[in-house]
């Protein structure tokens, strides 16, 4: 081949294959129902289509899925309903008339935080596609009344207070696209600290800052120590800058193509994945309580197999909450091969949540990888974890539709939530428990100590 | 105010007057410098822009003594700190935003060393106060109680569970909380130490008990009737590889602290030492209700002044 007939073939073929990675995206993640959601709220959750409207449908459950998984996922558990309800008697008694599901309380404490609904906005760090759309993503989850996580390297990448890019907001307008939206007691803001944040003390510059301080006193502000991702576990953070961007972060960060040397458009970012034994976490741990007594100190994991020591060392620290992102879970930016071959999926964390469950410890537990709908949060709950949080589902949402994207999609999410906590006759979100979930597969359900449904 | 700097003078005088006569030697204070001391509770590192590149004022020159007494043996300077304190500082009484410690190292010196030193230089410097200074301090009505060597000691543990009986739960593993180190130095009327601060409470260079794990070779000694801390000090770790694994406990890149670590891989002896904070002194000899009326334009944290 000659030359330039390489270099087409070979932009051809990076096309062909950009468009198959966004055709798989779409074929395996249910992208249409969450725009469905962030479209219309609660109206999309009825399954009618101009070919089928109500008083002409005829529904049932569907049997299918849409692919075979090459592990279990949260699909394989089902709720289980009871006809004995004593609960709802409570509940009818106080009421004095038939609950419904609208009386479902779903109010949670997470780690210290209220939140109108068990889940939280993950963390999305400095890639563009959330940086971008920043503003609008913290409005809605300050409007919405839930938590919202700020990722690593915001402030070193985009600048604290002043924009390193004048088309992109800092680290501040996004901390304060949501703060200046919250309305009530909920929410808070839970902000991470990559080893490169560290070098420039993001969490002693907001710590110290007059502009934050109100909400700190009001305790809304938690520190999460980020030992890994569910995209990525054991790497560190990757992403791609521009040239200008990439000059003035060398030094800090690990650059494979030296932005003073080569040209090019964009430029690999990688930030170590940081050094951890148990003592150094547990001495960790402890200043971050002695430096920042009034912030509340969050955990942040990706699916590693030792998750259950880390658990116990969150209990005996008195960490406020624990977030575990399984392999599933999104990413900006990750390998090929880390997405395919590192780590324990959503499920099998929720397994070593269980377990710890069993054991006694009763730090808060957030679970996050993949999880979408009402359905995966409440069985999240049922089977040891306090709130789940989402990072995909609000991106679409945001796209679709920004802020009120968002409060669409957790507004028919909302209601999916209430409508099965009610069909398991409890009415309130922190009562669902082991006895209201069974597996499909019976090896899963050996595993979780939970029915084999078909036993 | 004019009385007050007068004393504080006098106090440097004393304070300089003990060490030179213990055989140490004055150096000069490094001011700015690529990292200073990432150990001070949530207070900020103030940035210089030093030729496009990043210099921190000294937060405190505990790096830079370490070096020092490694090459002098005992070491002491008068050494400007600026540490951009939580605003939550500003009501204390006992937090400046900038301030002076006297920063004292002492090679081949072991913890117990350090203490009897700070003991001794309190000592020397209320009683030369309490004999040269009667009349101003008279003229603040301060009876100076000064103390009865040696002071009392208790571990960290143990005033934990004195604060316990008195009410005052602290969750094991943190420095205690201002509010009830105040309350803790109310209940005595002599000078004290706690001693043996469990690891995470502390700076990374507070040496590792090495038959203890979990606990830290390290002291504070606070004033009595609720003057609160007057000393920290410590015997350094100063092994590499310790060194290396305790930084990480600041959650920071140990390149960030390279030139540091270039100086331990080389090997340097065990040091011990502490640093006495000048305006906490002056407010303690004089008596002051706060720290700020200890010295000329003083900067409290949050407040913008002169």
């Amino acid at each position: 081949m000659t030359e330039p007939f390489s270099k087409l073939f070979m932009k051809v073929a990076s096309v062909r294959s950009a468009a198959a990675a966004g055709r798989t995206f779409l074929e395996s993640y249910p992208v249409d129902e969450i725009i469905q959601k962030a479209k219309h709220g609660r109206e999309a959750l009825y399954p009618f289509s101009d070919l089928d409207e109500y008083g002409r449908a005829l529904l049932g459950a569907d049997i299918g899925v849409k692919q075979a998984t090459r592990f279990a996922t949260l699909d394989q558990i089902v709720l289980l309903p009871p006809i004995f309800t004593p609960r709802r008697l409570e509940k009818l008694t106080e009421l004095q008339r038939e609950p419904f599901f609208s009386d479902v309380d779903l109010e949670t404490s997470i780690g210290g935080l209220r939140s109108r609904l068990p889940i939280t906005m993950a963390s999305m760090g400095s890639t563009e596609v959330a940086h971008a759309a920043s503003p609008q993503l913290g409005r809605g989850a300050a409007e919405a009344g839930i938590p919202m996580g700020l990722g690593e390297n915001i402030a070193t990448v985009w600048g604290y207070a002043k924009r390193t890019k004048a088309s992109m907001p800092s680290f501040k307008q996004r901390l304060f696209a949501y703060l200046d939206h919250l309305k009530g007691p909920h929410g808070g803001v839970v902000v991470q600290q990559s080893v490169e944040d560290a070098f420039d003390e993001l969490w002693n510059k907001i710590y110290t800052d007059p502009d934050v301080e109100p909400y700190i006193r009001k305790g809304l502000v938690a520190f999460e120590v980020k030992l890994g991702q569910g995209a990525k576990p054991g790497l560190g953070g990757e992403t791609k800058v521009a040239r200008d961007v990439a000059r003035s972060l060398k030094g800090k960060y690990y650059f494979p193509d030296d932005p003073d040397l080569s040209d090019q458009e964009l430029y690999e970012r990688h930030s170590a994945p940081g050094t951890f034994t148990e003592p150094i976490l547990r001495a960790q741990l402890r200043s971050l309580r002695n430096n920042f007594p009034r912030a509340r100190i969050w955990i942040k994991t990706g699916p590693f197999r030792d998750l259950l020591a880390l658990l116990r060392v969150a209990q005996q620290e008195r960490i406020d909450a624990v977030l575990i992102d399984g392999k599933e879970g999104g990413t900006g930016m990750s390998p090929v091969i880390a997405l395919k071959d590192l780590g324990l999926p959503t499920l099998a964390c929720l397994k070593r949540v269980a377990d710890a469950r069993v054991e006694g410890i009763g730090t808060p537990f957030v679970l996050s990888g993949r999880l979408f709908d009402g359905g995966h949060v409440v069985k999240a709950l049922a089977l040891g974890a306090t709130a789940c949080s989402f990072g995909r589902p609000f991106i679409i949402a945001v796209g679709v539709g920004g802020a009120k994207g968002i409060l669409n999609f957790l507004e028919a999410t909302e209601v999916e939530i209430r409508m099965l906590v009610s069909a398991l006759g409890k009415y309130r979100a922190v009562e669902v428990g082991r006895e209201d979930v069974g597996s499909l597969d019976r090896s899963l359900a050996d595993a979780l100590n939970i029915p084999f449904v078909y036993a | 105010m004019q009385k007050v700097l007068r004393v504080q003078a006098a106090l440097g005088q004393a304070t300089r007057e003990y060490l030179d006569g213990q055989g140490f030697t004055e150096l000069l204070p490094p001011i700015i410098g690529p990292v200073a001391d990432p150990g001070t509770r949530g207070a900020k590192q103030a940035t210089i822009d030093f030729y496009g590149r990043e210099y921190k004022v000294m937060s405190s020159a505990i790096l830079y003594k370490q070096m020092m007494a490694a090459s002098l043996g005992k070491v002491y300077f008068f050494s400007p700190n600026v540490r951009l304190e939580p605003l939550e500082t500003a009501g204390t009484g006992r937090h400046l935003v900038e301030f002076v410690q006297v920063d004292v190292e002492e090679a081949g010196a072991t913890c117990e060393d350090a203490m009897a030193r700070a003991e001794g230089l309190v000592d020397f410097v209320t009683e030369s106060a309490r004999r040269r200074l009667g009349d101003e301090l008279s003229a603040f009505n301060r009876r100076l109680n000064g103390g009865v060597r040696p002071y009392r000691r208790m571990s960290y543990d143990e005033a934990l569970k004195i604060l316990a009986d008195l009410g005052r739960e602290v969750p094991y593993g943190v420095e205690i909380p201002w509010d009830h180190e105040e309350f803790l130095s109310k209940q005595f009327h002599e000078p004290f130490f706690i001693y043996d601060y469990p690891r995470g409470s502390r700076g990374f260079y507070d040496r590792e008990h090495p038959a203890r794990p979990g606990i830290l070779k390290d002291f504070d000694l606070l004033y009595p009737d609720g003057f609160g801390e007057a000393i920290s000090g410590a015997e350094r770790e100063y092994e590499y590889g310790k060194v290396v694994a305790r930084l990480r406990e600041t959650g920071e890149n140990p390149a960030k602290y390279g030139w540091y670590l270039d100086m331990l891989r080389e090997g340097i002896p065990s040091s011990s030492g502490f640093g006495i904070g000048v305006e906490r002194l002056t407010r303690y000899v004089c008596g002051l209700s706060a720290v700020w009326e200890a010295r000329p334009y003083p900067k409290v944290a949050g407040v913008y002044s002169p």
